[in-house]
């Protein structure tokens, strides 16, 4: 009785109070500019991981030897770069993490917050009190349409995209008929979405999109310029085929406090990670809609990787979130995103849309980064990505793309088309 | 401080873009590779522009063109064209920016000022796009307000793709609009703006083109190929630079490296020279890869030639032996895992003849940089952003952080070179390259 409604499990929550816990701190990282194409550099992708891992070095002052694990996300460096075993390419950055133990964490486009995730519970068992999480993509080894091959095995590869020209967009383009079934869609919404993120993306330093031209105009546009990939995703919809790589320093309370006072900041001062969530489900996507049939939320694994994050981090709703990094692939799944969040009852996403919630100095705004649409999209690196933009948003770091006062800052990295998800909130 | 390259003070942006309005550009010579590409930067932020040419089926072609640069036809709507004879006046008249991106010949800019001149509003902005003509001779002679409202806006071929521009001012060009169109630039166009005085080759052009002169000139001896290896992309660029010179055409690289030799006498004057094979082959057609070869061709059967500068004849790359240059496959393994410290320091100590070559060129261009400042731009690192958002090589200031300044010195020295004094006074750790937004590891190409 797999593929009905009735099948769909509440997995309960099981928060513990989180003073059982010790806090994982995060004390800072680095991020490529994912502008970069690493092919036409000519270089292996162990250059991108250095230049990440000594950034966040550089920036948070702390010595290499001072690391005592590492956890390494990256979805397929075996189809791109023809080379497994990514975690004992830390070695290769520095002499100093010689004998260093290592680990490489993949689940498709969610790899980088899986290795954010063991880096943290490795910190919580205080086996360690400081790792560092990094997470690496080069994709531009390839041509787009064996790009989308390879990402096709983030889905179920044979029944899914085997011989079918860009899997993904055709997958994503599904959620939106599906919310076009149950709720009504509009692609003017759709195109909104993709303006803000481009719009975010212009603010944004590191972002791969910021010389690009975008407006509503253009994502509404349906010429050769911007063609349909897949039913209604459009090349406007579409996040990027992006090189780069993000690193994370996180620190047990015991680090952390030595490092404050080395710095000259009170401990109170460096964000921690506050709340998590992690869930699955069906590896294909027509499963995931037959499971949620009848029930409020298209995608009701997400919803509870959403709101148990919240439910960790004492956050009762996201009237308490300050602003949200989450995993625009697609405008899809950022339009699902929206009232997955609860930033609307489900189904009117284009509420918050057109009531400009979303935009920079919205109500909640949804990816000031620029998301994957407009930042990039390395896929192992992006979930270490989000988590490093909130950390600089808490921190007051964020640049152009500040929002104003924001002190708790909520992921949401989606590995498949909505198989494996992964929250965070991150907050001081 | 240069008078002419003071950076605002205090102003601040908002301000600063409300100062004027740019509703309407008009662009001329919109059938040029530059007037297109500016003008197809241009119809992305601006509400109106206008593309004219000698015919309007000439214009036509250039927002055709332009679409394509900016693959969107939405900017389409925002474009009208026209010709000179029709439409001058009237858009001329009407527009709040004129920018002229005319053949970049002296006589027939003034031409085409002497017209703007007669029709433009008093208020409006005239900018040229010129590479190298002093901005102050093409303001000779023009009404008090054209002088006021003129300056030099230096976009990079392709300017939808490279960011890095030179701002121009003359001498009486107004400073309010200079602060106001580095501003514009910067936050409507994403430009990473540099400010340079009204010297020969402004400053990306002066710096860039020594290095690919000294190039030609080397080849010589040495031919195009070795050249092209020993001073490559592992030395920090994208493209080589004799392939770079072939890229831009010979025509191009005359008219400014002759602009230089002529106007600006310096320490590194014959570098500078022409070199007369290359003169030669110019009057015989040859102009770069617009007319199939310069440095590099292919031949009927397509196979890659390179030219002997000796013999002024092309040879099959395939019968040009390489030289032992393991130097170089060992700093190019370094960049490629990201060790670009210690590729760079391994290129410093190289030994032998073709090491030296190498150095020689590098050493030039770290010592010709640092000796423009105060000329060209007020400091370093107004020559580190031409370099490394104009030319996409490695500026100055990041190859004597990454070589280290002591190294640095003395490859200066074996070079036979003047030290700059600003890296005769450091102290060793300093570090010169100021802009922490640029990834500097993405200069040093592995190849």
């Amino acid at each position: 009785m797999w593929a009905s409604s009735s099948s769909l499990r509440e997995r309960k929550v099981l928060v513990k109070e989180m003073a059982q816990v010790p806090a994982v701190y995060v004390l800072g990282g680095y991020q490529t500019d994912f502008a970069r194409n690493w092919s036409k550099e000519k270089k292996h992708f162990v250059a991108m991981m250095r230049e990440a891992v000594l950034g966040a070095l550089e920036k948070t002052k702390i010595e290499p030897g001072d690391i005592e694990v590492a956890h390494t996300g990256n979805f397929a460096a075996e189809l791109y770069s023809k080379q497994g075993h990514l975690g004992a390419f830390f070695l290769e950055i520095d002499p100093a993490f010689s004998g260093l133990p290592t680990s490489r964490h993949e689940a498709a486009c969610a790899s980088g917050s899986i290795a954010i995730l063991a880096a943290s519970a490795e910190i919580e068992a205080q086996r360690y009190d400081l790792a560092c999480v990094v997470g690496v993509e080069q994709m531009k080894t390839v041509g787009a349409g064996e790009g989308g091959d390879f990402l096709g095995t983030a889905a179920w590869y044979e029944l899914e995209a085997k011989g079918i020209e860009f899997p993904f967009p055709k997958l994503f383009g599904k959620l939106g008929d599906e919310y076009d079934k149950r709720y009504g869609l509009k692609d003017e919404h759709l195109a909104e979405i993709s303006t803000i993120n481009y719009a975010n993306g212009k603010l944004n330093p590191n972002a791969q999109t910021r010389t690009w031209y975008m407006n509503y105009e253009h994502a509404m546009s349906r010429d050769e310029f911007n063609g349909s990939i897949g039913g209604r995703i459009h090349i406007s919809d579409c996040s990027q085929v992006t090189d780069g790589a993000a690193a994370l320093l996180l620190a047990s309370p015991a680090y952390a406090k030595k490092w404050a006072d080395r710095m000259g900041v009170p401990l109170e001062s460096i964000p921690r990670i506050k709340g998590w969530g992690h869930n699955t489900a069906r590896m294909r996507f027509e499963d995931k809609v037959a499971e949620s049939k009848g029930a409020e939320y298209v995608l009701p694994h997400v919803r509870s990787t959403v709101t148990s994050a919240m439910k960790r981090a004492g956050i009762a709703d996201v009237s308490g979130i300050d602003a949200i990094e989450t995993h625009d692939c697609f405008t899809t799944s950022e339009y699902m995103a929206i009232d997955h969040f609860g930033l609307t009852a489900p189904g009117e996403s284009w509420k918050a849309i057109e009531a400009g919630d979303i935009a920079l100095g919205g109500k909640t705004p949804i990816n000031p980064s620029g998301g994957l649409i407009g930042a990039g999209h390395p896929v192992g690196a992006t979930g270490v990505r989000q988590a490093l933009d909130s950390f600089k948003q808490v921190k007051g770091e964020a640049g152009e793309y500040q929002v104003e006062g924001a002190k708790n800052v909520q992921t949401l990295n989606i590995g498949g088309s909505g198989t494996t998800s992964v929250s965070f909130v991150v907050g001081t | 401080m240069l008078a002419a390259t003071r950076a605002a003070a205090g102003g601040r942006s908002s301000d600063l873009l409300s100062s004027r309005s740019i509703k309407h550009v008009v662009v001329l010579g919109a059938n040029g590779a530059m007037g297109l590409g500016s003008g197809a930067l241009f119809t992305t932020a601006v509400p109106r522009v206008t593309f004219l040419a000698r015919t309007k089926d000439k214009a036509d072609g250039g927002l055709s063109a332009a679409v394509k640069m900016v693959r969107s036809s939405t900017v389409a709507k925002r474009v009208d064209t026209g010709s000179y004879d029709a439409d001058f006046d009237r858009v001329v008249g009407e527009a709040d920016l004129i920018f002229e991106a005319v053949t970049e010949q002296l006589p027939l800019k003034k031409e085409f000022f002497d017209r703007i001149d007669k029709v433009r509003r008093p208020d409006s902005i005239v900018a040229t796009v010129t590479s190298g003509l002093s901005i102050n001779q093409l303001a000779e002679g023009r009404s008090d307000s054209f002088r006021k409202n003129f300056l030099g806006l230096h976009f990079f071929n392709p300017p939808n793709v490279i960011v890095g521009t030179e701002l121009i001012a003359g001498k009486d060009t107004d400073p309010k609009l200079v602060d106001f169109l580095d501003e514009y630039c910067t936050k409507l166009l994403g430009r990473a703006m540099v400010r340079t005085a009204d010297t020969a080759g402004f400053a990306g052009n002066r710096v860039g083109f020594k290095l690919l002169n000294e190039c030609a000139i080397l080849a010589e001896e040495h031919g195009p190929l070795l050249i092209d290896e020993l001073v490559g992309p592992y030395t920090g660029r994208a493209l080589t630079p004799l392939a770079t010179v072939d890229l831009v055409g010979w025509d191009i690289h005359r008219a400014i490296v002759d602009n230089i030799y002529e106007l600006a006498p310096d320490e590194a004057h014959e570098t500078l020279k022409l070199p007369s094979y290359m003169a030669d082959l110019m009057a015989k057609g040859v102009l770069g890869r617009k007319t199939g070869a310069g440095f590099f061709g292919k031949d009927d059967g397509g196979h890659r030639i390179v030219l002997d500068p000796k013999t002024r004849k092309y040879v099959p790359k395939a019968s040009i032996s390489r030289p032992d240059l393991s130097f170089i496959d060992e700093i190019a393994n370094l960049h490629r895992v990201g060790r670009y410290v210690e590729g760079m320091q391994a290129f410093a100590a190289a030994t032998g003849p073709y090491a030296a070559i190498a150095q020689k060129v590098i050493a030039g261009y770290i010592s010709y940089s640092f000796h423009r400042v105060g000329e060209v731009t007020d400091d370093i690192s107004g020559i580190d952003r031409i370099m490394g958002y104009g030319f996409n090589w490695a500026p100055p200031s990041v190859l004597v952080d990454t070589i280290g300044v002591r190294p640095t010195i003395q490859m200066i020295e074996k070079a036979g070179l003047p030290v700059p004094p600003a890296l005769a006074n450091a102290q060793e750790g300093t570090t010169f390259f100021d802009d922490p937004q640029v990834n500097v590891g993405k200069f040093f190409v592995a190849a």
